[in-house]
């Protein structure tokens, strides 16, 4: 008869820093069963969101949901708010948040990468992608004034407009990290040290994903065709560039790579939104009190992003559901993990990207 | 955004008729208070590859009336489940609270009783 042990992962740990306890049940190293505790930070946004905000508000506090996507979370909020208002934004805003938003997937995929390579103990490619990851935080900062909590999105349109200086560092800084995530292409794709931490291990099967609804890079690295840029047509991704990134791993090797073709896209489409910016208005009026029931669904950089908002025609809302990716992302990475070597844990749950601010709001 | 409506009764028999893993991405399970100890719950699902192909199952419940669990058709429900119950106190079938709150939290946050 084997023997099993169980063996906690978090909420403290060494290669985790977000809050989430896994408990492993262990056949000497393999993991055979898991559960998960996701509530460490539970803060009560949807409830603050109904009963302490004034609807205008609320897009400021969702914002503060999580610090990487803040920008994807409060775009959401706004888009619901507005189509509850009737309103329709301006070309030339919704250029800006698209531009944003992928800026945004850019860091957010970036700092995965190098969480992924810390916890699989290469520490010296940590630093150097936090080093490279810098210049996209810079174009950040100068459009929206801040590196990371960003309140660059408010209802009617956007904070601020784009100055021929910002352009001109847009251009610099993404030209300059092209060839940076190029060198990394090449580095995780032929490095033999590497392979033997990611290829092969922590894979999802095509059919797992779609039984436990995998979404974002970790489904795409599956082989399953999803993204909300394609499924919504809020924004003209088709049009400046878009292409979908699959792989048919399922593994740590394919995630990586989904990750690092995409960011190659974004920066792409990132240069083709400046490029082909449209004039107007940064901020339009939208008028009246939200009425209705809307929902609202985005790609962040981990997955699928949803909000609800149901307004009964009042200053505060009724109802702000907000259904972040990783806790849609749980139930694959806890199939990932069964059948997996315990030692190999910190990489693929690095790999998963999750945030568990985010899951728990 | 298409809206069916169902009953509690009908619940596992419409989305198990209904609901192919291939085509359909399940999104989550939601609760909204209306009022009067009325609860809508909804079940939402996006197409796979579709523009803007959302369909939303709801039925309505009272605060004490036992939820069955979606698990046999939606193995991925389980968490979702377990926010409804600490959120809204509801008795789904086979669903422990203590998700995100402690005991000595409050209970039910987003009941209108609460």
């Amino acid at each position: 008869m084997k023997k099993t042990v169980q063996i906690p992962l978090g909420s403290q740990h060494i290669s985790l820093l977000e809050p989430i306890r896994f408990k492993f049940e262990c056949e000497n190293e393999t993991i055979v069963g898991v559960d998960a505790d996701v509530g460490f930070v539970h803060r009560g946004v949807e409830q603050a969101c109904t009963t302490k905000f004034d609807f205008k508000q609320v897009g400021f506090v969702v914002a503060r949901v999580c610090g990487l996507c803040a920008i994807t979370h409060s775009l959401s909020y706004t888009l619901a708010a507005e189509k509850l208002l009737d309103f329709t934004p301006n070309d030339r805003i919704r250029y800006l948040r698209m531009l944003m938003v992928e800026l945004d997937r850019i860091h957010s995929h970036m700092l995965c990468l190098a969480h992924t390579a810390e916890n699989a103990g290469f520490e010296a490619l940590f630093m150097q992608i936090m080093g490279d990851r810098e210049l996209v935080m810079d174009i950040q900062e100068a459009i929206s004034g801040n590196r990371i909590q960003f309140d660059f999105i408010a209802i009617g349109g956007v904070t601020r407009d784009l100055t021929p200086e910002m352009v001109t560092l847009l251009h610099k800084n993404l030209d300059e990290l092209s060839g940076k995530i190029a060198d990394l292409i090449e580095l995780f794709e032929s490095n033999w040290s590497l392979s033997l931490k990611y290829r092969g291990i922590g894979a999802l099967s095509l059919e797992e994903a779609q039984i436990y609804n995998a979404l974002g890079p970790l489904a795409r690295a599956a082989g399953l065709a999803t993204d909300v840029r394609v499924e919504t047509d809020d924004f003209p991704y088709e049009a400046l560039g878009y292409e979908m990134m699959l792989e048919t791993g399922g593994d740590i090797h394919a995630r990586n790579r989904v990750r690092l073709r995409e960011i190659m896209n974004s920066i792409a489409m990132c240069r083709n939104i400046v490029g082909n910016l449209p004039a107007g208005e940064i901020m339009e009026k939208a008028k009246g009190k939200p009425k209705g029931e809307v929902i609202v669904r985005l790609e962040a950089p981990r997955g699928e992003l949803f909000y609800l908002v149901r307004g009964g025609g009042q200053n505060m809302l009724e109802r702000v559901r907000i259904k972040t990716p990783t806790f849609s992302g749980i139930p694959a990475m806890m199939e990932v993990f069964k059948g997996s070597r315990y030692a190999d844990a910190p990489a693929i749950l690095a790999s998963f990207d999750p945030c568990m601010s985010c899951t728990a709001k | 955004m298409q809206k069916i409506e169902t009953t509690l009764n009908a619940l596992l028999e419409d989305l198990g008729a209904f609901y192919d893993p291939k085509a359909w991405h399940f999104l989550t399970v939601n609760g909204i208070d209306l009022g009067e100890g009325k609860i809508e719950l909804q079940w939402i699902f996006s197409r796979y590859g579709a523009k803007n192909d959302v369909v939303v199952y709801y039925a309505l419940s009272d605060y004490d009336t036992p939820v069955p669990s979606v698990l046999p058709v939606i193995p991925s429900a389980f968490l979702g489940e377990r926010e409804i119950v600490d959120m809204f106190g509801l008795n789904v079938e086979g669903a422990a609270a203590g998700l995100y709150l402690d005991k000595d939290s409050q209970p039910h946050p987003l009941r209108g009783d609460a």
